[in-house]
């Protein structure tokens, strides 16, 4: 029955497990999905932010230099103007400041073809118009301020200058495209992320949810299993009881069956032996018949009838009277069992010692007259059963032991008691003839007896035995080899329990 | 008994060969009186309290009653003999049966049996029991039947 249960319970929870496997490694795997896009877009922020400051860094030092060209110019058109020594410093203090910035702009823009180009111009244009301006200034230092403004007004710086911004503008434009497109870029990693975010959640989500339900209709499986369970067990113990009960019933039906028999058997018994006994009276006065006939008249006196009288009936009255005498004492003896059967048993302490003694003393005589010594072992453990069954048990294999002894051997029998755990051991140990080993389950049967048949008895004693010993929840064994003795071991619970084996 | 005549035996009892060996004891032990034999209780019981001839209309009686019998237990019989009101109630009543069981003994003689008497299934002891009842029951008084 456990074994259907435990198939019907095996396959969800196979199932469930796997599912809930499966629902883990995917919920881990978006989980660790989520992590790396993180990571990833983490990485391309970073990467991006410096892009961006890069080309603000770009973007600035561009405003630099072009404020510096401006600014020398004005200085020498300032200078030309006034000719003060003020404007010529002031443009010195420039200059010193452009080329690291050309050189720095150059370096920042490496990577980038275009602004290369830009840049080379760049500094051709910025190296020309030094020179426009240095010839100027020379005229100037030298007195020759007219002509210096007269050069001036003739150069192209103008023009010159405006180029200038425009490769500064487009260089800035260059960047600034240069920025869009990573704005853009990052955008797109950015919605890529929130989508794999998305996804991952509403995975992680799902899984989840799909593994509380999973856990939750399985728990649900297990209460459901474990009441049935209880219910089966339940049933079991009913069933138990109910066995129990029918097996009570059937004994006592046993019982009294064999109580009924054995004595209904009786009635016709007493009329079998009643009438026999007045067939044998009617015989005997027949028989003196016959005599007095033979004495009288021998003629009319047959052989026949002779010995019909004096034979013949007396024969086949004996044959009837000793079966029935048989029939009777076996009759008894089921009558006996029966009746012992349906005893109540009432448990009390025993003093095993003593009522060993008292049955050892009072089989004395028989087991004198017979050559047999009898030998209580004590101390021995107590004991609570039925005070009856047990002096019954004990005298029965005492007496048996006394019974059977082995021919030309004095006889020694060793009654002795010992504790075992919550048991009693009590073992009646002979030297007599044994039993062969063919023999050790079926002497315990009623009416089967072993060996010789040289000793009185009906078979009755140890199926007796056996009975009482069952009845008092305990068990009986015997060890014995042919012609070296025999061992009866019982044993019984410590403490019969008023309500204990019953039958 | 009082006068051999008048009081007579009823026997209850459904084995015929029983019933033979009990007769013959008794009679063998001396005692003369009217044995009325039945193996039924229902023809018993009719006898005992209807019959012109019966123990409750005509005379004392003495009852020798086995508890086994075919259409009731002899519990039945005696409980009827033995009821407040029945006129049989002083009657004696022997029991004679089988049954040596305890528990029915006692019963028995809560239902005011006079004497039990199992059996014995060995025909001598069986003789002697019937031979020392016959004795027993020739010394007893048995009432006389009320109106």
């Amino acid at each position: 029955m456990s074994g259907v249960i435990l198939k019907k319970l095996g396959a969800p929870e196979g199932l469930a497990r796997r599912f809930l496997v499966t629902c883990m490694i995917v919920g881990f795997a978006a989980l660790a999905l989520a992590a790396i896009t993180a990571a990833w877009v983490t990485s391309q922020t970073a990467e991006h932010t410096q892009r961006v400051n890069h080309t603000y860094e770009v973007e600035v030092t561009i405003g630099q230099l072009q404020a510096l060209v401006e600014q020398s110019e004005t200085a020498r058109r300032g200078y030309i103007l006034t000719g003060m020594q003020a404007y010529l410093d002031n443009r010195q203090s420039i200059l010193v400041h452009i080329d690291p910035r050309l050189n720095r702009l150059a370096g920042l823009t490496a990577d980038n073809a275009d602004q290369r180009v830009r840049i080379g111009e760049l500094r051709q244009r910025i190296a020309a118009i030094r020179a426009r301006q240095e010839t100027t200034i020379a005229l100037a230092q030298a007195g020759r301020r007219a002509d210096a403004a007269t050069v001036f007004a003739a150069e192209t710086s103008a023009r010159r200058l405006r180029a200038i911004r425009d490769l500064f503008a487009a260089m800035n434009a260059d960047e600034h495209r240069l920025l869009v497109q990573r704005d853009a870029a990052q955008q797109k990693s950015l919605t890529t992320f929130y989508l794999v975010m998305i996804v991952a959640g509403v995975l992680v989500l799902f899984v989840a949810a799909a593994s509380v339900a999973t856990v939750m209709r399985y728990t649900r499986d297990l209460g459901a299993a474990r009441d049935r369970l209880q219910l089966l067990n339940a049933d079991l113990e009913g069933a138990v009881a109910e066995r129990t009960a029918d097996l009570t019933r059937a004994n006592e039906e046993i019982q009294r069956f064999a109580y009924i028999v054995s004595h209904d058997l009786r009635s016709p018994l007493v009329n079998v032996m009643g009438f026999t006994a007045e067939l044998d009276a009617a015989r005997v006065s027949l028989a003196d018949l016959v005599d007095r006939a033979a004495e009288r008249a021998p003629d009319i006196v047959t052989d026949e009838a002779r010995l019909a009288a004096t034979e013949d009936l007396p024969e086949a009255i004996g044959f009837i009277r000793s079966s029935t005498q048989k029939m009777d004492r076996l009759i008894n003896a089921i009558l006996r069992l029966s009746r012992e059967g349906r005893r109540t048993l009432a448990p009390e302490p025993i003093d095993l010692a003593a009522m060993t003694q008292g049955i050892s003393d009072s089989l004395r005589h028989t087991a004198d007259d017979r050559g047999a010594a009898i030998v209580v072992e004590t101390p021995m453990p107590s004991l609570v059963s039925d005070r009856v069954a047990i002096e019954q048990i004990v005298s029965n294999l005492i007496e048996n032991a006394v019974k059977y002894l082995a021919p030309g051997r004095p006889g020694r029998i060793v009654v002795r008691a010992r504790a075992d755990g919550p048991r009693r051991i009590i073992e009646v140990a002979d030297n007599g003839r044994g039993i062969a080993a063919n023999d050790h389950d079926r002497v315990f049967d009623l009416f089967r007896r072993s060996g010789v048949q040289d000793q009185q008895g009906e078979g009755i004693g140890l199926a007796h035995v056996r009975a009482l010993a069952y009845r008092l929840g305990g068990t009986i064994d015997l060890e014995s080899t042919l012609g070296q003795g025999s061992t009866f071991r019982v044993t019984l619970p410590a403490t019969l329990s008023e309500t204990g084996p019953s039958t | 008994m009082n006068d051999h005549r008048s009081v007579s035996i009823v026997m209850i009892e459904d084995d015929e060969g029983h019933a033979r060996l009990i007769e013959k004891n008794i009679r063998r032990a001396g005692i003369l009186n009217d044995i009325s034999h039945f193996t039924d209780g229902t023809t018993a019981l009719q006898y005992l309290f209807e019959d012109q001839n019966g123990p409750a209309l005509n005379g004392p009686a003495l009852v020798l009653l086995d508890l086994n019998l075919p259409d009731m237990s002899g519990t039945d019989i005696l409980t009827k003999i033995k009821a407040e009101g029945s006129p049989l109630k002083r009657t004696p009543v022997v029991v004679l049966t089988t049954t040596d069981d305890k528990v029915e003994i006692q019963r028995c003689y809560d239902l005011g049996c006079n004497v039990y008497i199992t059996k014995p299934v060995n025909y001598e002891s069986f003789a002697q029991a019937i031979r020392q009842l016959g004795l027993f029951l020739s010394v007893i008084q048995v009432p006389e039947v009320e109106g």
